[in-house]
């Protein structure tokens, strides 16, 4: 039993960590603009997707064989290029169409249906996996996990500090805030809503991206796993209260534990319907999560 | 004995009448040379109609649920896959006649529907729409990791329901059936009252209207006729697996219904068609067919709603509202 | 031709409808309603009066069901309703129009008017003489009925607000609590809301409205309620509350005409 707590508590905050990556941004979207993202997954997807395939082309060049050199590399062009297409969507898709609420969720999930044929189409339908950057396992509380988690786990307390930070402190933070709570009286006030709903985009395909590139190495990628993400994203802001910061960080830690619990003390299959029944029961009881201001509109 | 004689005469001068108008003809033509198609021999062609028929009920039954009750659902094929796999589990397992297997798939799909329904009362649009999606991901991560029903393989080798041709005439039936009578349903006093939900649940509120009963009603009725289409599917292709279940399903519901016109139901049919007579052109070039498609529809979404989805399909609304003189 | 329709009385406490007592609702830091008391008698029309902001429309919000006090109660005809959901509301007989204005856009004007009598208490009451019927008559009663295969969207906006009543009265109601029926009108459409309003008060429905600006309720409202800040501050006929000091306060302190 005494093993059990350990376990939990490290899985836990692996899983917590990756939640809240996930979430964090997908939130922050609709916090600032009511902008539901079903391309939400779709940013995990393409961001491993790249960071893959420049793996690939850059070993296959002789003398570039240095792994984290490689993998480095890779990270940064895959990140670059789901933050430009975070911005893309915004500027091309979300934006001309957000007076139609389902228009901006009907383009999102062509969006993502866009990707999962497109990563098949250069790609292949195939599962393949990332070799992960940091090798090894890790020894923690007596459990030996893989050491790429850590570095999971470190980034995203690191980012998710980082950005919190931003937005409490910086200017464009404050902005960003100010057009959350009253984006009309935000652009009486002066304050580009266009701009500052684009940088929340950027953010959260940043987030989400960091998320694939720390997460998907040791770990298998497909065209479909998109979704995935996706529903993750979704059941933990519902649970911690759409467009709520500190909700979404906090319901996914306690989401991770949950889950890890549910693992340990059930089975592994049964904690995937873990998010189905925090969605039917906040649905049920209180759909506005945890610490959420915005009604469901 | 007298009233049903006075009713049968007046409903067949009617007929006539609908018949001999321009669009009542052009109706009966596409369905006189939609009955002759297995006639043609050409079996492949039958094979693309069957597909084309069966999601035309899915469509129509999505355009139900969106068009007349408000409910914009992005997880249509929940239904669709439960009854499919259902259908597909009675018949291969229990030996079932497939008439009665689809039978049962329907009232699991209904049940569903409710079950589904129940808890995204209070969503309302994209909230509706992601929480519906959530529901359809979450049954598509279960088959898909779970062993229950076959797990990734499915369920497969089910047995014909007849020759093709035999085939086709069924679900042609299926077809015409369900559209009428969806169309029925929402003609009927039930249908307005869902067309007042869609237009301002509030108000319907504020006029008695229990809107949750209703709400429910629409999602139980949207749910069948999906789950009609899901068993239909599921016979048609001799196999079910997780992939029923798939958001691609959901869209392809939402994309025939808006293609067609949302709010017509018989819409559903043009959408239905249209799209799965492309899909099979685009065939050839496999892989890059769906990134084509996916493409296509992403450009037809953006510019066709330029800024607002809504104003063009309220036109659409208006205009068949008004030429039906409601 | 069938009547507006025919009333039955509830019976209930001797004469009063309508029971309000120490309803509070507050929003965050802002009290909206603030232990609020009045009673409202069967057959009566009952204007209330106040500012903007002064919390009219929140009251009507929590008497008709829309939101849910903090505190106190509601009882119509001796029936608690404090947190009913308003479809149960409106179908034991209190009916509401709304401030701005709402319709059910893609139905026709007669459809609009069908769905109310299509509710349970409109079944009850109209289910004989048929829902088409009864819609078509209350139609005709509010002056639309030849409009009545036309969407909403044509109407003007005196017009609209005829239908928002015909939509309450689809629902057969005894009580109909109309908010700010008069705001936005021109003269000859006020009086022809006006013209209804009596004609449904001799029929016996229980009118209470809302209303800032004096002048209309005058004439048409022997009693009046003040509120000021979500507190009711003065009561009685309107000459005597339009000429009471708080009110008057109330007003000019907030740069608000009278009349």
């Amino acid at each position: 039993m005494s093993i059990l707590l350990e376990e939990i508590l490290i899985f836990g905050t692996i899983q917590g960590a990756l939640l809240a990556l996930l979430a964090l941004g997908f939130s922050l979207v609709y916090g600032v603009g009511g902008l539901l993202n079903l391309a939400h997954g779709a940013f995990f997807l393409i961001t491993a997707y790249i960071v893959y395939w420049t793996i690939h082309l850059l070993t296959s060049i002789p003398g570039l064989s240095y792994y984290p050199l490689v993998f480095g590399i890779a990270a940064v062009v895959g990140l670059s290029s789901v933050v430009t297409i975070g911005a893309v969507t915004y500027l091309g898709l979300m934006k001309p169409l957000q007076k139609s609420h389902i228009g901006v969720v009907l383009v999102t999930f062509a969006m993502a249906f866009f990707f999962e044929q497109f990563v098949k189409f250069v790609g292949d339908p195939k599962t393949h996996y990332i070799v992960p950057v940091v090798p090894g396992t890790v020894t923690l509380l007596g459990i030996t996990f893989p050491a790429q988690l850590l570095a999971l786990v470190f980034g995203s307390v690191i980012l998710v500090t980082l950005v919190t930070l931003f937005i409490s402190k910086s200017t464009i933070g404050k902005s960003i805030r100010a057009v959350s709570q009253d984006p009309e009286a935000a652009e009486l006030v002066g304050i580009n809503t266009d701009m500052v709903m684009m940088t929340s985009v950027m953010i959260s395909a940043l987030l989400v991206g960091f998320a694939a590139v720390l997460y998907a190495p040791g770990n298998y990628i497909a065209p479909r796993i998109g979704w995935g993400y996706l529903l993750l994203a979704f059941s933990v802001t519902i649970f911690g209260g759409m467009g709520s910061i500190p909700g979404s960080i906090l319901g996914a830690y306690v989401m991770g534990y949950a889950t890890t619990l549910t693992d340990y003390l059930i089975s592994p299959s049964f904690s995937q319907i873990v998010p189905l029944i925090v969605i039917l029961v906040m649905l049920l009881v209180r759909p506005q999560g945890l610490l959420g201001k915005k009604r469901l509109q | 004995m007298m009233k049903l004689q006075f009713d049968w005469r007046s409903r067949l001068s009617r007929f006539r009448v609908w018949a001999l108008s321009f669009r009542g003809g052009i109706t009966l033509l596409c369905l006189v040379g939609l009955l002759l198609v297995p006639l043609t021999g050409r079996e492949y062609l039958a094979r693309i109609v069957i597909t084309a028929m069966i999601l035309t009920i899915f469509a129509a039954s999505w355009d139900l649920l969106a068009g007349f009750a408000g409910q914009v659902s992005f997880g249509h094929a929940a239904f669709f896959g439960i009854s499919g796999y259902v259908t597909a589990a009675f018949v291969k397992f229990v030996g079932a006649p497939w008439f009665l297997a689809i039978f049962i798939g329907t009232g699991w799909a209904v049940v569903f529907s409710l079950l589904i329904g129940i808890p995204c009362l209070r969503l309302k649009g994209p909230y509706l729409a992601l929480g519906t999606l959530a529901f359809a991901l979450i049954l598509y991560n279960l088959f898909l990791t779970g062993t229950w029903l076959g797990g990734t393989e499915g369920i497969s080798a089910l047995p014909n329901i007849g020759s093709v041709f035999v085939e086709f005439y069924i679900m042609a039936a299926f077809m015409v059936a369900s559209l009428i009578i969806m169309r029925a349903i929402v003609d009927s006093r039930l249908g307005t009252i869902l067309k007042a939900i869609r237009d301002d649940e509030v108000g319907a509120d504020a006029a008695g209207i229990n809107t949750t009963v209703y709400k429910l009603v629409a999602f139980m009725v949207s749910g069948l006729f999906a789950g009609i289409s899901g068993g239909l599917f599921v016979l048609d292709i001799t196999a079910v697996n997780p992939a029923v279940y798939q958001p691609l399903y959901s869209f392809y519901a939402i994309i025939m219904a808006s293609i067609g016109g949302i709010a017509t139901i018989y819409g559903s049919i043009v959408g239905s068609f249209l799209f799965t007579l492309l899909s099979e052109f685009l065939r050839p070039l496999a892989a890059a067919s769906l990134l084509i498609f996916a493409t296509l529809l992403i450009l037809i979404i953006r510019f066709s709603e330029e800024g607002v989805m809504n104003p063009f399909l309220e036109h659409v609304r208006d205009l068949w509202d008004k030429i039906r003189g409601r | 031709m069938y009547g507006i329709y025919g009333i039955r009385y509830e019976e209930g406490k001797m004469g009063l409808i309508l029971e309000v007592k120490n309803l509070t609702k507050k929003f965050g830091g802002l009290t909206a309603v603030n232990d609020v008391n009045f009673e409202v008698h069967r057959g009566e029309i009952l204007g209330l009066i106040g500012p903007n902001g002064a919390g009219k429309t929140t009251l009507f919000q929590l008497i008709s069901g829309f939101e849910k006090p903090n505190s106190g109660s509601v009882r119509f005809n001796g029936v608690d309703i404090t947190g009913k959901r308003p479809c149960q509301i409106v179908n034991l007989g209190l009916a509401r129009t709304f401030q701005l204005v709402r319709s059910f856009r893609f139905l026709s004007l007669l459809d609009n008017i069908s769905v109310a009598c299509l509710s349970p208490r409109g079944r009850e009451a109209f289910g004989e003489v048929g829902i088409d019927a009864a819609a078509s008559s209350i139609l005709a009663s509010v002056g639309l009925v030849d409009k009545a295969r036309l969407p909403p969207v044509i109407l003007p906006h005196g017009d609209l607000r005829k239908l928002e009543i015909g939509k309450a009265l689809g629902t057969n109601p005894e009580f109909l609590l109309l908010d700010e029926p008069f705001s936005g009108l021109a003269h000859e459409e006020s009086a022809g809301i006006t013209r209804l309003i009596e004609q449904l008060h001799e029929e016996g429905v229980t009118v209470f409205m809302t209303g800032h600006v004096l002048r209309e309720l005058m004439t048409l409202v022997p009693r009046v309620i003040a509120m000021h800040q979500g507190r009711l501050i003065a009561e009685g006929p309107p000459k005597e509350v339009a000429s009471n000091k708080i009110v008057l306060e109330a007003y000019l302190g907030r740069g608000e005409g009278f009349a």
